[in-house]
């Protein structure tokens, strides 16, 4: 089966959902969730443990992101599509205004022509670290295409293409 | 959260080890006191260590990152080296946004210093002559390894794989369940993949990776294989204690290593001694032990394996064609004496003579009633149940 976002195949490898409230009680479960995913879907890269280690840092901090800016309530998924070097990741996020002016601005903020030095900026910033800081890592270190998709009044889709191989 | 941290007052060295991915900021106190007490104690240089550090999120990058800006307020004299792992794709990068805080804090890949003799040994043009050397080995290993306790079914990984001819061989004898060959040396394993694309070779997972700070999780598999690897670094003990960590309990480890002055030949003996009485030195001068391999049995009980089988083999001109033979030691020539023995600043006429016991060696092995040869140990061990 294959899914078409664009004019790209994406072919599903592999999809995860849990209740919202049951992933929001522990926060162990972006770290597991991010690898156990990674090692199902980088077994046929061309260097697998390089590749999960990448993959699962990139779906850690897009998970932690998420336990930090969800409704409650419904459901959270994960997808992870790939179309050759690309793989796709989809967090589908229960939200509200508030969630999604969050994200909206956060991915807005992400085409800036300075946003390496943002990042940067965020990293080494005195007090409460900057909630967008995962979102800026995937966009600047790993080199992610990040979008946006409404879904509705209540969810929201988050979608981050990463091209790990070629990256490092 | 699943991390160590230790201080190493001796080098100066915080290591940091495993995931680190706190919810807040505040999970981190052990790390802070662990910090604050190094930059007290340290004088010149503070050396973190996250070659091992597999996981690092935000929040805590964000907060070791103001435990470093206060060390360098604190204390204007203080250099801080961070010192990463080429294996941990996303670390140098990373840890590179710290040089931001101070031209004091640097940033280096560790694996270079680790690997002495890797920059000549990963040599392209030294591949076909690794393919070569495995080549003579097999024949006998193919007949060894089942007595060490390799069979149809399991899960091995060949570490220190190079070029990845000895997996293929093993895929293909033994079909293992699974397969997880690694090296260090990019280009070798770029090359292992082609010839397994190219013989259709399909299964073999050939990974970049850090024989002493593997990534590969404890207790995977059943048959781990390391071969004339120890001999080349200058920490055997360290690349052992990995090797037993992701060996299954009640699985083996199986290694080969060399006695290079223990290769011999005749005619012209007495030459071809000296020279590989040479050759040990050389491998010293550069911190490798090219006589490891009878050493093995103790290294292996020195790491915790029980069970400790050992044997040796000759592999001579008479194993096939003479000419594989001379080819090998051809290479030998033109790495010890042609780079490194240069590299150390030998003499001319040290060189001369140093190449003449390779020659000598050669022409034993090609003389009709000549014999040459290159002596190996195995040795295996078996890792507690």
């Amino acid at each position: 089966m294959t899914v078409t976002t664009g004019n790209t195949p994406f072919a599903p490898l592999l999809e995860i959902a849990l209740g919202t409230d049951t992933f929001a009680a522990n926060w162990d479960h972006c770290d597991r969730i991010a690898t156990y995913v990674a090692r199902m879907v980088s077994h046929n890269r061309t260097d697998s443990l390089l590749y999960a280690n990448l993959f699962s840092s990139a779906l850690n901090e897009l998970l932690e992101t998420a336990f930090r800016a969800h409704n409650g309530g419904g459901e959270i998924s994960c997808t992870v599509s790939r179309s050759g070097p690309v793989d796709r990741i989809e967090l589908t996020i229960p939200c509200n205004d508030k969630i999604t002016s969050f994200y909206a601005n956060a991915i807005n903020d992400l085409s800036a022509a300075d946003v390496a030095d943002r990042y940067v900026a965020a990293l080494l910033a005195e007090g409460e670290l900057d909630p967008r800081i995962g979102l800026l890592e995937l966009a600047v270190d790993y080199k992610a295409k990040l979008a946006l998709t409404p879904m509705g009044q209540d969810k929201l889709r988050l979608v981050a293409d990463l091209t790990l191989e070629d990256t490092y | 959260m699943s991390f160590t941290i230790r201080y190493d007052d001796n080098n100066q060295e915080l290591v940091m080890a495993g995931a680190m991915s706190p919810r807040a900021a505040d999970e981190l106190g052990e790390l802070r006191t662990m910090f604050e007490k190094a930059t007290t104690q340290v004088s010149g240089t503070l050396y973190l260590n996250v070659k091992r550090l597999v996981r690092l999120n935000n929040i805590a990058f964000h907060e070791l990152a103001r435990f470093v800006a206060k060390a360098c307020h604190d204390k204007p004299d203080l250099k801080i080296s961070v010192v990463t792992s080429s294996v941990v794709g996303w670390s140098a990068r990373k840890f590179a946004k710290l040089a931001h805080i101070s031209p004091n804090i640097s940033v280096e890949q560790y694996d270079k210093d680790f690997y002495p003799g890797q920059g000549v040994l990963e040599d392209g043009g030294f591949i076909p002559i690794l393919r070569t050397q495995t080549k003579l080995t097999w024949r006998h290993e193919r007949e060894i390894l089942p007595r060490h306790g390799m069979r149809p079914g399991l899960a091995v990984a060949d570490i220190c794989c190079g070029i990845g001819d000895f997996a293929a061989l093993l895929a293909k004898e033994f079909t293992p369940s699974r397969l997880v060959a690694i090296d260090h040396a990019k280009p070798s394993l770029a090359y292992a993949r082609k010839v397994a694309a190219d013989f259709g070779i399909k299964g073999i997972e050939y990974v970049y990776g850090d024989a002493s700070s593997l990534l590969v999780d404890d207790n995977q598999f059943d048959f781990v294989t390391c071969r004339h690897s120890l001999q080349v670094f200058d920490k055997p003990e360290l690349i052992l204690k990995e090797l037993f960590r992701i060996c299954k309990p009640g699985g083996r480890v199986y290694i080969t290593n060399e006695k290079n002055s223990h290769c011999l030949g005749e005619p012209r003996g007495e030459s071809i001694q000296w020279t590989y009485n040479e050759v040990a030195k050389v491998w010293a001068h550069f911190k490798m032990d090219i006589e490891l391999g009878p050493k093995s049995r103790r290294y292996m009980a020195d790491t915790g394996f029980d069970d400790i089988r050992m044997e040796s083999f000759m592999v001579t001109n008479l194993d096939g064609d003479p000419q594989d033979f001379a080819d090998v030691i051809q290479a030998w020539e033109n790495v010890y004496a042609g780079q490194m023995a240069v590299e150390r600043g030998d003499s001319p006429e040290f060189i001369a003579r140093f190449r003449q016991g390779f020659q000598d060696h050669i022409f034993a092995a090609l003389h009709p009633k000549g014999y040459a040869g290159w002596p190996i140990w195995v040795a295996s061990g078996r890792k507690p149940a």
